[in-house]
């Protein structure tokens, strides 16, 4: 299953028809094919990287929790623990799964049994088989047909589960809350559940912090580190406040990755350099473009306010500029804006290009406020 | 000393890899920057190589450029012109094809059409691996040497020995065959 495009009315404070395409749309190079893109069909090309930038409260995050609310109802036909208001959010997505693609329209509605789930209404599925020759018409509805008498599901269970029928991840959401003690927990029971190697583990702590060799679970609680050649027991909480935060994230985030890379989840995370060093971000990115690393097609989508980050992107529609307004609304790099591929992506944010620049007249109003 | 290996094209890069994956070149995958080589004809317009030479600490690379004739200059971006000492380019002319064409022992016949025939026609019209007939992609160069590094060696070495028309700077692939 890979996701294809997304599109929502009545999402948080999003414009109606706020659209999230992750199909390539321009010309695609071999080194593009190389790096930037996968080719999960024939001819469909999908991205090695996605970028949202703008400025604070731009609805950066908001374009993330749209794809999470997706692959939630992909991957476990439900909508639950967010936080947002779920009461009249129409969706359209669009999906390509083994040979097929799939449109899914539907209504999510509060369940007054619990405030924490969706309830799906309005559900309708339509179905067509991919070719080649039809790229350039993916998205027409026309051309899809409707699988009715699906059958009956309970109304917070979505009815993708009768197209996929079995639960599974295809994604992980890394936001930007700060992390806790439990993030350990977390971190050894994902290692456990896709298998990964100890040894890969062991690389990442010493990424973010060459004095441990070594960090292994005795039980949910209790940890054994090898820091400095000494071989200390701690609980999570002591860990935690042993461990700098960058450090906890980034062992965390890092793991996530390895495993998104090797199973061919997508992983998105909210504000990619927050508590990283650039390099660490350009690796990441470095990793997902790189297909002896990402065999499976995974896609890193991620938020930024690090606008040189995107000079690493060699193509631009795979940049989305976040902009509010009276709602919140975007703008694809490729399709809106007339940029140059030969200039720096990141020179022209920085002479706003794409209107994202702070707003100079207050930060002045502020340095003449605190002057006094 | 870490090496950027730059290849023309895609074709040029799964040569490069068949020869890395059965230990053929006198540089292994550690000596890589990245420990990968790379599908890029400039720097400046390829992401993944700038961010693996930003990346990498030492001011000691070693570029070596792989692709048929290369008659454009590599371009070093400014800030890179400290980071990388040397810059090599390793040529089949007049295309990768002349390979295949060596390997399948009909250099002559090809000689006798070259002035209206490139090799990746020729070898488009007269060369198949089983069934399948040569159709430019990087598939074929791996399904016709991937389980026969043998056959690649041997036509690289053939080249050298045989094609004497390469100008002063432009290297034999061999060159890089381990002995």
């Amino acid at each position: 299953m890979k996701l294809l495009r997304v599109k929502a009315n009545h999402f948080k404070n999003c414009c109606d028809g706020y659209t999230i395409d992750l199909v390539a749309k321009s010309r695609k190079t071999a080194e593009d094919k190389e790096y930037e893109l996968q080719e999960i069909a024939p001819g469909l090309f999908t991205f090695s990287t996605m970028a949202f930038i703008g400025k604070n409260a731009s609805g950066k995050t908001s374009a993330l929790e749209l794809l999470d609310c997706c692959y939630s109802i992909i991957e476990g036909f439900q909508v639950e623990n967010k936080y947002y208001s779920y009461d009249g959010i129409e969706l359209e997505i669009f999906f390509y799964h083994e040979g097929f693609l799939y449109l899914y329209e539907t209504v999510l509605g509060a369940d007054d049994t619990s405030t924490k789930k969706a309830i799906f209404r309005n559900q309708h599925i339509y179905k067509k088989e991919y070719y080649k020759s039809g790229i350039k018409d993916i998205y027409n509805k026309k051309t899809f047909t409707e699988l009715n008498n699906l059958g009956v599901l309970p109304e917070d269970t979505s009815d993708i589960f009768f197209v996929l029928q079995k639960k599974r991840l295809y994604s992980f959401f890394f936001d930007s809350y700060e992390n806790d003690a439990s993030s350990y927990q977390l971190l050894f029971t994902v290692m456990k559940t896709y298998n990964l190697d100890a040894d890969v583990l062991s690389s990442i702590i010493r990424i973010f912090d060459e004095n441990i060799h070594d960090l292994q679970r005795i039980d949910d609680k209790n940890y054994r580190m090898l820091f400095k050649g000494e071989s200390l027991t701690l609980t999570d909480t002591q860990l935690f406040y042993r461990l700098s935060s960058g450090t906890t994230k980034g062992l965390l985030l890092y793991i996530h990755m390895a495993v998104s890379l090797q199973q061919g989840f997508d992983l998105l995370i909210d504000e990619v350099e927050n508590h990283f060093h650039k390099t660490l971000v350009e690796n990441m990115i470095s990793l997902y473009k790189d297909k002896t690393v990402n065999k499976h097609n995974a896609t890193l989508i991620f938020t930024t306010h690090y606008c040189e980050v995107m000079d690493q992107m060699g193509r631009q529609d795979n940049i989305w500029i976040c902009k509010t307004g009276k709602t919140i609304f975007l703008s694809n790099m490729y399709e809106d804006y007339k940029i140059r591929p030969e200039l720096l992506k990141s020179k022209q944010y920085y002479n706003n290009a794409f209107q994202t620049a702070v707003n100079y007249d207050e930060l002045m109003n502020l340095k003449r406020l605190l002057k006094k | 000393m870490k090496y950027l290996v730059m290849c023309e094209g895609s074709n040029e890069l799964e040569v490069v890899r068949i020869l890395l994956a059965n230990n053929r070149l006198i540089f292994g995958e550690d000596d890589l920057l990245g420990l990968t080589p790379y599908h890029a004809r400039q720097i400046e317009n390829n992401a993944q190589v700038r961010t693996e030479l930003n990346m990498y600490p030492g001011n000691d690379v070693c570029v070596i450029r792989i692709g048929d004739k290369q008659s454009d200059k590599l371009r070093i971006p400014e800030e890179y012109k400290d980071k990388i000492v040397a810059v090599n380019k390793y040529c089949t002319k007049p295309e990768l094809e002349i390979l295949l064409i060596i390997n399948e022992g009909l250099v002559s016949e090809y000689e006798k059409g070259k002035s209206e025939t490139s090799p990746k026609v020729f070898a488009k019209r007269y060369i198949c691996c089983g069934k399948k007939r040569y159709n430019n992609s990087s598939k074929f160069y791996h399904d016709y040497y991937s389980g026969e590094c043998d056959k690649l060696v041997n036509a690289l070495y053939e080249y050298k020995r045989s094609r004497g028309a390469h100008q002063k700077d432009e290297l034999y692939l061999a060159d890089l065959l381990r002995v």
